[in-house]
């Protein structure tokens, strides 16, 4: 093997073109990925003003020119623009002499890409599967949707190894694809500490915007929508009060937001539940280091990663028992687990951080360290490292080698 | 010399005039000392077939089963027809000497080959998207119109059947006429025969050249 490892990404965002969650990912990774001695290259769509190539801590970004003509709709697009990246990035390859160990594609967006690079260099592909059309529909009911989850398996079948960010996702992929289990492994997201160190520490000015200095600060941060059990915060707001003094500060928006708002209002509320909607990223930060407990109530949750920015952050957490939040909770040491869909149980979990000033302070300091142990990007980047390494061992042993 | 033909159509599965086209060609071509392989599409018959006629073809089916239209249907099954000519490239001991592509449905596998692995193609013109649908500028039709732009664009030599077809191209899509090259019967007349394995010739040697 040569003396350095070389992985080309593929996604079809990276920062400053920011869609959901997959790009922020990319973009940690990679540099992390550099700084463990891994060549990166990542191709990705352009975007209004970024270069077509630029070098970020190491890694080389490539962006290229997407389908840009109208589409007869969203789906065919992703198939037109898998065209012009893979005939780009085979182009690319060629260029620096195929020096390329794996290729290493994000969801069913750069699928085709992934697969025909695959078998062009014969080099080995990975897919992180960041999430499935069965997930994100709660099943399979068009003709696109199906199009879209035959596109998943098959992209899952290509793959060396398919990674996954929770053990629930694991799980999850399994099943939806029948993958064998020795196929799937589990690395978690990462969350950036050093953004909530840059923070300063005297907040007070900023707090009293939102609470009287006699009231603790219980923050949501989520799309208010029925997954994310944000009607289960509110029923629990009054059992609440009862034994602690505190202010609800509800960030996001989403379907819900007016019944939420009535909901509040005729529980007489008003004065302590404040709905700010989208927040900038500057005040959310700040939101997140005064809260004195993050409450993520979803009913549903493939990963949580705003679990671990609460961790990250010193926040403690109260989260409902399932999905994602399940593994990055453990009760009683990194946080507080209650019964989803239950206001009881999250009411008794909110006000237990709230009134035990000890408890809140063990489970936030446990809670941070556990961030610094599984959740870091350097911990990622080498577990990242270690796959590629593995699937290079095995590939060396194959007829493509 | 060894080249690959990429048709959708070929015997058994016989859609237009095509399939028997290449079908005659292909046999003639390996009368001609040409190695010649068919990448070609069956849902039925998949799999690797050495023809009567010392032709090898490969027919594949599409991975993705489900499709909202003919252009996703194309794209998924380009990535078979990449992945079939890979295996041929790197079975022959990464010694082809060029890709024939016939009409637009497989050109973008042709193009990535190209620019991965630096096989030269032939873009074999049937029809144009243009005259199957006269005045059609839907997305749709667009999207089918780019792949044949890209075709031109990226194609060591184009190759159609008479004058007209040689002038339509050049009308509506700009490309230089020194680049087409128009062979009136590859498959009815001995001439017609070596003027195709001059033109792959030409081409191979071409790409030779520049290495």
């Amino acid at each position: 093997m040569k003396d350095k490892l070389s992985v080309m990404m593929l996604s079809w965002e990276f920062p400053p073109r920011v869609i959901g969650g997959i790009s922020p990912h990319i973009y940690f990774l990679s540099k992390s990925l550099a700084k463990q001695g891994v060549k990166v290259y990542v191709v990705t769509c352009d975007f209004p003003d970024a270069p077509a190539h630029e070098v970020i801590d190491g890694v080389e970004v490539y962006r290229i020119d997407s389908y840009k003509n109208p589409s007869p709709d969203f789906a065919t697009w992703v198939y037109l623009m898998n065209l012009n990246m893979q005939k780009e990035t085979a182009a690319l390859t060629r260029k620096i002499a195929d020096d390329i160990d794996v290729f290493h594609a994000h969801d069913w967006l750069v699928a085709n890409a992934g697969i025909g690079l695959k078998h062009i260099f014969r080099k080995p592909l990975l897919v992180t599967m960041h999430s499935t059309e069965m997930g994100r529909r709660d099943g399979l009911h068009t003709t696109t949707e199906k199009m879209i989850h035959e596109t998943e398996a098959w992209l899952t079948y290509e793959a060396w190894k398919v990674i996954c960010c929770s053990d629930y996702m694991i799980s999850h992929v399994k099943w939806a694809f029948g993958l064998p289990s020795d196929k799937l492994v589990m690395v978690p997201n990462g969350v950036n500490t050093h953004v909530y160190e840059e923070i300063q520490n005297d907040l007070q000015a900023f707090r009293s915007k939102y609470a009287l200095p006699e009231e603790k600060i219980v923050l949501y941060v989520g799309r208010l929508v029925y997954e994310k059990g944000i009607h289960i915060l509110i029923n629990a707001v009054p059992k609440i009060l009862q034994k602690a003094n505190a202010k609800f500060i509800i960030v996001g928006s989403g379907y819900m937001k007016e019944q939420l708002l009535n909901i509040a209002r005729s529980m007489g509320l008003e004065h302590k539940v404040l709905f700010e909607g989208f927040v900038d990223d500057k005040t959310l930060l700040k939101l997140q280091r005064c809260a004195d407990v993050s409450v993520v109530p979803s009913l549903f949750e493939p990963f949580g990663i705003v679990a671990l920015e609460a961790m990250a952050a010193k926040s403690p957490v109260v989260a409902s028992d399932t999905g994602g939040l399940s593994e990055i909770i453990e009760h009683d040491v990194t946080g507080v687990k209650v019964y989803p869909n239950n206001p009881d149980s999250l009411a008794w979990g909110i006000t237990k951080v709230l009134t035990d000033d000890a408890y809140r302070k063990r489970i936030r300091e446990n809670a941070y360290r556990r961030v610094q142990e599984r959740y870091d990007w350097e911990k990622i980047a080498q577990r990242t490292k270690s796959i590629y390494e593995g699937v290079l061992g095995e590939y060396s042993k194959s007829f493509w080698a | 010399m060894r080249v690959i033909i990429f048709s959708w159509e070929y015997p058994p599965r016989v859609v237009g005039q095509l399939a028997e086209y290449v079908n005659g060609l292909s046999a003639l071509l390996v009368k001609n000392k040409v190695e010649t392989n068919v990448v070609t599409f069956d849902d039925a018959a998949t799999g690797f077939t050495q023809e009567p006629t010392g032709v090898k073809t490969v027919r594949l089916s599409n991975p993705v089963k489900t499709h909202i239209g003919v252009l996703t249907w194309v794209l998924t099954l380009n990535q078979e027809v990449e992945r079939a000519a890979a295996n041929i490239y790197h079975q022959a001991g990464k010694e082809i000497d060029l890709i024939d592509v016939y009409d637009w449905h497989f050109i973008p596998a042709a193009v990535t080959l190209k620019n991965g692995l630096g096989i030269p193609f032939v873009y074999s013109v049937e029809s144009l998207e243009d005259h199957r649908s006269p005045a059609s500028n839907t997305p749709y039709n667009m999207a089918i119109k780019s792949i044949e732009w890209l075709g031109f664009y990226e194609a060591d030599a184009i190759s159609v059947k008479s004058q007209w077809m040689k002038d339509e191209i050049t009308r509506i899509y700009k490309v230089p006429s020194e680049k087409i090259t128009v062979i009136s019967s590859s498959t009815s007349s001995n001439q017609g025969i070596r003027d195709t394995v001059k033109l792959y010739k030409k081409v191979a040697g071409d790409r030779k050249n520049e290495r």
